[in-house]
């Protein structure tokens, strides 16, 4: 076999250099984008992690507040004083924002320790002075700040060098942070060694001080006696509602979980262009047999077994799976350094806000993805290896039997597996999720590929069924093998198909959630004006405004209405990230809110404090909160209510899910009046900027740093919102590109095998009398056809899979339902620019066949 | 040398000067003069190699010739173009091949008729008398698969009479069938030819076919000579 690949395959390599790189590049683009996903995740997990452990420190036992406003710090006495705790450590924690040298908002989580207690248990948070007269008071000063590097980079405050003893000497001296209406500037003292987004450490009594945290913890690091029992210790501890005990690597499954549907989704596209490439592999491969069938017959005639034939080729294409799959791996690697570089690992996510990652590659994944390349590669070669093992040297030394046609259809998928294969997706789209994860709807769709490739000989017999037999020679030879040779449309259109599909239903569902998304901003932001004091809900306990702010900003000359809403994370479910509570005044909410269903009454003699509640598809989907039921509702303070739901509303803004409530109810059962964002209703007549210049002006009265808040009218808002989503989904576009590219390359290579094994075929039409431009024009009839019936089956399959993402895979993936928007004309011009493309392509291909010597390619009979 | 027509033939149909065709240094034949009359049948034997193949390909206007010359009727046809010759060629040119070169997804109705489609002269009437005249009535609608060799090769005779060719180029038209269909296809060709008053240049390795033809020659290196003249 070796002596074979290096005559035989070598030569083949040589000869067509061009041909095979582009099925080696074919794999390489899919295996690069498939491993540049997982490296890129995987980097930003493994940094956020090593940042969670840095920041947690290793604990025996982490007891953690149950809700955001944490818990009565007089419980760390009693788990102080267990007989089985060898160290208690307590810890505030608080989501707010800082000001860098620019008066720029930038998030910060501030952390508030004893020093002392925390040191042997979170090294990475223990403050370090810059100098020595900083060192000398740092532990007693409870309000100095140490930061890590994310945070001092970028407050552009110095980075300490300790290896060099320097400094730059424009370190800023102080921190503005924000601290509920305010702001709090906080002498910086130093640094810390954790890593990760941007964090600052605190005495925990200036934090609990300056953050409105007096007498509440947020959590207690505990270290144990070696050989106590952790289970005892809790159980004896017997923990307060609102404290439990979190779960070893809680913080980092959690964002596991929160970025797994964006990143499977991501995955399956790239492995969808790897599926594409494979039949780019499969046209060069067909080519690359077709054009060697008299080498392989004799070859044949020469010993070389049947079997033998077939491995020859299938070592090729594993040969060239390998070569993909390493450049692919290179390829993906330099992909996902690029994008942790520029895109901080979040993909257009959001999900890794604040984290550059290093770049991290495990050996196994990379061997994994390697192995799938080939794989793919291997499949691609499978029919075309099959053909080179099933031909008849004799007859083929002839130039007898074996034809590229009856190898097509000999080999090609029966008649009976599209329908089958369509009605398999079908029924597999309606399985449930498996794990979160829609692995039901993805089979669905590669199902619902595969039957659609397998049709495209129906689809051409439809296409011609009511097309008589053309008087003119040259649309005659086109239309009749169009129809006759339909198999053979399969091995030259297949790439065609798959690849349009996937790039039709990626615009239809993109135009379809766009669409939705801008409906969706039309309901939801009535108002003329908004503010907003956090733009994270983690923030919004330590940022808000006052519900006298709020009376007052009501009473500006101009404003007609204002409404607060309070935004509060909820800790439902500890494995899950936070939900989001929004307090607002409701009124009727089948007007206020975009509900998707019917509004369930609340049940008459309900009490009081049983809220009523409307909440997203996620929360319905997540927490199994169905409209009519009941549920236990955490509130703010970790303890749970009896709330009914009223009814179901979509929210593109949050995946995690959200929970609207009335703010009277809200007030009732938290007794908080404070609210984070603002929306204002003008009178008629007045000027919007004067409104905005008066509530400026009356919130830098009542509070000073008001430059913290953030004015938008909804147009803004509405820009930056489709400006954020275009951003996420351009990878998608990159994606339809690669996979049409991909597509026509196959295209080229199978109508190159065709016209090659026809060329005796056009020698015969020479001798008939056919011009050049009669048989090229021939020739673009037939591919003609063939990709019409192509684009045609591609655009078909691309709704019914655009079906499957829309009403499937994003209510399974992100639990946000849709109408569906199908973009006509978009895909139209799709589907005709591939009709065109492909057919110039295998008229280009047919050129060097058509050329002026072809006549003389029946000269094996003369 | 020259080959004439026979004194008794009608004026050339077909007249070649001079015609020699290399492939770089290597001469494949030379000074090779032919005249062929209207209606007659002449035989073209010679050795494997001997340039048989290339010299039908010069005579239709297929492949260029290093010297020499072809006329057929008023038409110098080494002085064609590719597109030119095309067109000449499918309203003048005839062929018969060894192979039978049927289109396989044409079934023998439009196989047949594809020359006159190619002319622009859709003529279903005269297609049905060819496939009648070659015995094929009733398998119009059959796709070559269906076929044997014999009828086949049948396909390609009817092909290749169907649009009144002036000259019919027939390359060991039955060097591919046993030897009783072999006698078959060719009384039907000749007869056919004939019928249709067509000239006819048959390559063959059979001297009992080249033995039913008008005239045989024999191709070999320095030209065509009249068979047993060496």
């Amino acid at each position: 076999m070796r002596a074979l690949l290096a005559v035989v395959s070598r030569a083949e390599w040589r000869h067509h250099r061009w041909r095979h790189g582009l099925a080696l590049l074919a794999v390489a683009i899919g295996v690069a984008l498939a491993f540049a996903v997982h490296v890129i995740n995987a980097s930003a997990l493994d940094e956020f992690g090593a940042a969670v452990r840095q920041v947690n420190g290793q604990p025996d036992v982490e007891l953690r507040a149950a809700g955001r406003t944490g818990f009565a710090e007089a419980f760390f006495a009693r788990v102080a004083a267990h007989p089985a705790v060898a160290l208690a450590s307590p810890v505030v924690e608080v989501d707010t924002y800082a000001f860098d040298a620019r008066g720029q908002r930038f998030s910060l989580r501030v952390v508030g320790i004893d020093v002392l207690a925390a040191a042997p248990l979170a090294p990475a948070l223990v403050p370090r002075p810059r100098d020595a007269a900083d060192s000398r008071g740092a532990l007693d000063d409870p309000d100095a700040l140490y930061l890590n590097m994310q945070a001092a980079e970028r407050l552009a405050a110095e980075r300490i060098d300790r290896e060099r003893g320097a400094s730059a000497p424009a370190t800023p001296r102080t921190v503005r942070l924000q601290a509920g209406e305010g702001a709090v500037t906080l002498p910086l003292r130093g640094d810390i060694t954790a890593g990760g987004p941007p964090l600052a450490v605190m005495d925990i009594a200036g934090a609990q001080e300056r953050f409105d945290r007096l007498g509440r913890l947020s959590r207690i690091d505990v270290r144990l006696h070696p050989g106590s029992d952790r289970a005892a210790v809790l159980r004896e501890l017997a923990l307060p509602a609102d404290v439990r005990a979190a779960a070893a690597d809680e913080a980092t499954q959690r964002l596991s979980n929160l970025s797994r549907a964006y990143r499977v989704n991501l995955t399956v596209l790239a492995l969808v262009a790897l599926f594409t490439g494979s039949f780019l592999v499969f046209s060069v491969l067909a080519l690359s047999v077709a054009q060697r069938t008299p080498q392989l017959a004799l070859l044949g005639v020469l010993g070389l077994a049947p079997r033998e034939r077939l491995r020859l080729v299938l070592v090729e294409a594993a040969l060239l799976g390998i070569a993909g799959s390493v450049l692919g791996l290179a390829l993906g690697a330099a992909l996902a350094w690029a994008a942790l570089t520029w895109l901080a690992g979040d993909l257009g996510s959001g999900t890794f806000a604040g984290v550059t990652p290093a770049l991290r590659i495990d050996p196994g994944s990379a061997a994994m993805y390697g192995a799938l390349g080939t794989l793919a590669a291997l499949a691609g070669a499978w029919l075309p290896s099959r053909m080179a093992q099933r031909l008849v040297p004799a007859q083929a030394l002839k130039g007898l039997g074996g034809t590229w046609s009856e190898n097509a259809s000999r080999h090609g998928l029966a008649a009976w597996a599209a329908p089958l294969l369509l009605a398999c997706g079908g029924l597999l789209a309606l399985l449930p999720p498996l794990g979160g994860l829609p692995w039901g709807a993805y089979a669905a769709v590669a199902a619902l590929l595969f039957g659609g490739i397998a049709a495209v000989p129906s689809a051409v017999a439809a296409l011609l069924r009511g097309v008589t037999a053309p008087r003119r020679a040259p649309a005659l030879v086109a239309v009749e093998r169009a129809r006759d040779e339909r198999h053979v449309a399969t091995v030259a259109v297949s790439g065609v198909v798959a690849s349009l599909a996937l790039a039709v239903a990626l615009t239809v569902m993109v135009a379809s959630f766009r669409d939705a998304v801008s409906r969706w901003l039309d309901h939801v932001l009535p108002a003329d004006l908004y503010a907003r004091t956090a733009t994270r809900a983690d923030a919004a306990q330590a940022v808000y405004l006052s519900a006298e702010v709020l009376a007052a900003a009501a009473a500006i000359p101009g404003v007609a209405r204002i409404e607060g809403t309070r935004i509060v994370p909820l800790e439902w479910d500890a494995s899950r990230p936070a939900v989001v509570l929004l307090a607002r005044p409701l009124g009727d909410a089948s007007r206020t809110l975009p509900l998707t269903g019917a509004l369930h009454p609340r049940p008459e003699g309900e009490p009081a404090d049983v809220p009523g509640i409307y909440v997203s598809e996620a929360v319905q989907v997540l927490y199994g909160a169905e409209p009519g039921a009941y549920v236990a509702l955490p509130l703010p303070n970790g303890q749970r209510v009896r709330a009914f739901v009223q009814g179901v509303w979509r929210d593109y803004a949050r995946q995690h899910g959200t929970v609207a409530m009335d703010r009277d109810a809200f007030v009732a059962l938290t007794g908080d009046t404070r609210v984070n964002d603002l929306a204002v209703w003008l009178r008629d007549g007045a000027a919007l900027p004067d409104v905005q210049q008066q509530l400026r002006e009356l919130l830098q009265q009542r509070m000073p740093d008001v430059e913290g808040i953030e004015f938008a009218t909804p147009r803004e808002i509405r820009q930056a919102s489709l400006r954020i989503f275009d951003r996420s989904f351009a990878v998608t576009t990159w994606l339809q590109a690669v996979a049409v590219g991909i597509g026509l390359a196959g295209v080229a290579a199978s109508f190159s095998a065709q016209v090659w094994a026809r060329r005796r075929e056009f020698g015969l039409l020479a001798h008939l009398g056919f011009t050049r431009a009669q048989v090229l024009r021939a020739v673009a009839g037939e591919a003609a056809v063939w990709t019409a019936a192509g684009a045609l089956l591609g655009t078909m399959l691309g709704l019914a899979v655009s079906v499957v993402l829309v009403h499937v895979v994003n209510p399974q993936s992100f639990h946000w339902t849709m109408d569906l928007l199908v973009p006509w004309l978009q895909m139209a011009a799709l589907a005709l620019g591939v009709v065109a493309a492909g057919t110039l392509t295998a008229v280009l291909a047919a050129r060097r066949a058509a050329s002026t010597e072809m006549a003389l390619a029946v000269k094996d009979d003369w | 040398m020259t080959m004439p027509a026979a004194d008794t033939a009608p004026p050339a149909l077909l007249q070649a000067r001079g015609l020699a065709k290399r492939y770089g240094s290597v001469a494949v034949f030379a000074d090779v003069d032919l005249d062929l009359a209207a209606g007659e049948v002449v035989a073209i034997l010679g050795e494997s190699g001997v340039g048989k193949s290339t010299l039908l390909n010069v005579l239709a206007g297929l492949d260029s010739v290093s010297a020499g010359s072809v006329q057929v009727g008023r038409t110098d046809v080494t002085a064609l173009d590719a597109h030119g010759s095309a067109l000449w060629r499918r309203a003048n040119v005839g062929f018969v091949f060894q192979a039978f070169h049927v289109l396989p997804y044409l079934d023998v109705r439009h196989n047949v008729a594809l020359p006159l489609l190619l002319l622009g002269r859709p003529d279903a009437q005269r297609v049905q008398a060819m496939i009648e005249a070659v015995g094929l009535g009733g398998l119009e609608s059959r796709k070559p698969r269906e076929l044997s060799g014999g009828q086949l090769q049948r396909v390609a005779i009817a092909r290749a009479l169907v649009h009144r060719p002036k000259l019919v180029l027939a390359d060991e038209p039955t060097g591919n069938l046993d030897p009783d269909t072999a006698d078959q296809v060719l009384d039907l060709m000749l007869s056919q030819v004939h019928a249709e008053g067509a000239a006819c240049l048959l390559v063959t390795h059979s001297r009992a076919a080249a033995a039913r033809c008008d005239r045989a020659l024999r191709l070999s290196a320095r030209g065509l000579s009249a068979v047993g003249q060496g």
